[in-house]
């Protein structure tokens, strides 16, 4: 298998040769960086680098995805968010003390957005990727669920908050901010992305899982309807107790956190999502060697966890080596089943 | 917490859950407090506050800001003193609403409601402190590090902070060491609190507190860390002389520095 079958295969639950790596979040490293000669802040807004700079998840890493997303802020960019670009060594962010929005009225998702440069280059860049890797790998595109967007253009206090006075506001802007969800992932789409992660952080270090199911279940539901491509939800955090909602919305996968035990979490989302992840990435990617990160490896493996993977963007100080631990002990996994 | 001073002199036995008037702290108590020591320190603080006083922590917990905001101000026209309000009412209710979070009861827009009713309160209450020239807690300034935007942990520590009677100055995000030496030079603040929640700008808190000693500051000050990311090692490492895994714990390590600047 190519590595882009053996990844689709896993998406739709189908049967491997081998359990696919994939980080469909961010592997963007300093040393990475260094070795493309292609660096944040520029990598995050010039296509040609930030192809470059993803393709060495394929080229370096050995993974069978590439991810030229980094950030979670290319769309609230486009649509007006000031954005705070940072250096090399750091990732860009949404000015979310300054918010744009603060009613459902205020919300425009401007009609040619996907145009703005910030969320063009992403375009651009999965294009240069599908033209070069297009056969061989999974092209992986990411597109902003509303929930996320939420925190960016009204602040995270303000939106929280929100949610418990007004149900139906917080209905109302969720359901206007949807439109750039979709927007973006259909040009990400048409740009040849194989698959799309969304990521939507009602996370249990949040909010309650109830609420996933209040606000989100049924959008997401319709996410996966329309999308027409494999989506990776991406919730980091704790979602065990939510796995449940998560599993009902049809979407091809869950990309979850070492916060939850992958085994639990298997037995929660009983094969109707495949799961993808769930390397810790402060503890162990950033500050441990190989052979831990290739214990967590083969937890996820043993529980039948269909994806292996960091669980969000990786510490942009991760070093090469202990990224590269992960495919190796993917294999190693295999040659001793 | 002070709770010894909290249980009234003469009073022959240890308070009971049953001896907690008010029904709703009482179920709240029974129900979310697990704790041996936290069940004491409360079970003493509700039952040494009058109905009132403890209608005003209810009030808190259920975060109604408009109940809190009459209720503070009409038990202050009626004689009770706005440092009785704040204790016995206004912190009484945040306290139980930090072990609430702490132990995944509530989430945060739980606990940014429960800080908005408090603040309904505070708001009759500080003037007359200010006035009266009472001072508070101990004055903690506190900032996310550079380069790192994540606020929510930092914000809930100064409410509870805030609810514990600290005068608390929030930097917000992405503070640099010289913002931090600045803030503490203008308002003669002993606690530094830092928050990072990422790999990449936890080194700040590190060089944040170089800078201090380059300034020849970092005797005049205590630093407290935290964030996911960060543990009592790290703490160490850098320098710190405290690290707290959440909230209710930094209110904790607030008290205990402040307390050891005497
Ligand atoms: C919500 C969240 C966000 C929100 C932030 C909104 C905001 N305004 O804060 C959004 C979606 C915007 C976001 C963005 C990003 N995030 Co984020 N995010 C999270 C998440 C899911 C929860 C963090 C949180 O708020 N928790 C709830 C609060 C209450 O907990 P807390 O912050 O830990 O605070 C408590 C204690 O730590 C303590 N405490 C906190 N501060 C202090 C200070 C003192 C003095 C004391 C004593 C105690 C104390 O008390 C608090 C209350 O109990 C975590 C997941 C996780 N596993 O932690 C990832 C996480 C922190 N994010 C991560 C990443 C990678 C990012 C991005 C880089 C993503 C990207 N590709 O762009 C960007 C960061 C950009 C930047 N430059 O800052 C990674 C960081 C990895 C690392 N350690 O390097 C995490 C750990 C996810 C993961 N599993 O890898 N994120
Ligand atoms: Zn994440």
């Amino acid at each position: 298998m190519t590595s882009r079958q053996r990844v689709l295969a896993a998406l739709n639950r189908e049967p491997v040769d081998r359990t696919p790596v994939c980080n469909p979040t961010s592997v963007a490293t300093v040393e990475l960086m260094d070795l493309v000669d292609a660096h944040f802040p520029d990598a995050n807004r010039d296509a040609e680098k930030m192809a470059r700079l993803a393709a060495t998840s394929y080229t370096e890493l050995g993974f069978d995805t590439i991810m030229p997303v980094f950030s979670i802020i290319q769309e609230s960019s486009a649509v007006g968010c000031k954005i705070q670009w940072e250096e090399k060594d750091n990732w860009p962010t949404v000015r979310m003390t300054e918010p744009i929005w603060s009613e459902p009225d205020d919300i425009r998702i401007p009609a040619d957005f996907v145009k703005h440069p910030d969320a063009k280059c992403v375009l651009d860049a999965i294009r240069i990727l599908k033209k070069e890797f297009g056969d061989e790998v999974a092209v992986i595109g990411k597109t902003m669920g509303p929930w996320s967007m939420g925190y960016h253009c009204f602040g995270v206090e303000r939106f929280l908050l929100m949610s418990l006075d007004d149900p139906d506001m917080t209905r109302t802007c969720l359901d206007r901010m949807k439109q750039s969800t979709i927007e973006y992932g259909i040009a990400q789409i048409e740009a040849g992305a194989d698959a799309l992660t969304l990521p939507d952080h009602a996370t249990g270090d949040l909010v309650s899982g109830e609420y996933y199911e209040r606000y989100l279940r049924d959008m997401h539901i319709e996410f996966a309807e329309t999308l027409k491509v494999p989506i990776i939800l991406h919730i980091c955090g704790r979602t065990v107790d939510r796995m449940e909602f998560i599993a009902q919305t049809g979407m091809a996968a869950f990309h979850y956190d070492s916060k939850n035990n992958p085994a639990e979490s298997m037995e929660v989302v009983a094969g109707r999502i495949s799961l993808v992840g769930n390397i810790n990435n402060p503890e162990t990617l950033f500050s441990k060697g190989p052979e831990d990160v290739a214990a967590e490896v083969r937890a996820n493996l043993d529980a039948g966890v269909q994806l292996v993977g960091p669980e969000c963007a990786i510490p942009l100080q991760t070093s090469i080596e202990n990224l590269k631990a992960i495919p190796r002990a993917v294999r190693e996994w295999h040659r001793a089943a | 917490m002070a709770s010894g001073s909290l249980i009234p002199t003469g009073s022959l036995r240890m308070a009971k859950l049953e001896d907690i008037s008010n029904d709703f702290l009482r179920e709240e108590v029974e129900t979310f407090v697990t704790r041996e020591d936290e069940r004491e320190n409360l079970i003493a603080r509700y039952t040494a506050a009058t109905p009132k006083m403890q209608a005003i922590a209810a009030g808190v917990v259920s975060a109604r800001h408009h109940d809190v905001d009459a209720m503070t101000a009409d038990a202050l026209t009626t004689g009770t003193s706005a440092l009785d309000v704040m204790d016995h009412g206004l912190i009484a209710g945040m306290a139980l609403v930090g072990i609430k979070f702490r132990d995944m009861k509530i989430f945060v827009p739980e606990v940014l409601a429960c800080a908005r009713a408090m603040k309904a309160g505070m708001k009759h209450i500080e003037p007359i402190l200010v006035a009266s020239g009472i001072a508070p807690t101990g004055k903690v300034i506190m900032g996310t590090v550079k380069g790192d935007l994540h606020d929510i942990g930092k914000n809930l520590c100064i409410m509870m902070l805030r609810g514990a009677a600290f005068q608390v100055i929030d930097l917000g995000v992405d503070t640099s060491p010289d913002d931090f030496i600045e803030a503490v030079e203008e308002h003669g603040a002993n606690i530094v609190g830092m928050s990072a929640l990422l790999t990449t700008t936890m080194p700040n808190m590190a060089k944040t507190i170089e800078a201090f000693i380059d300034a020849d500051l970092r005797d005049d000050v205590q630093f407290m860390v935290g964030g996911a990311p960060v543990t009592q090692i790290f703490a160490d490492e850098m320098g710190a002389d405290g690290y707290g895994d959440n909230a209710v714990e930094c209110v904790d390590l607030a008290k205990k520095l402040s307390d050891e600047n005497g």
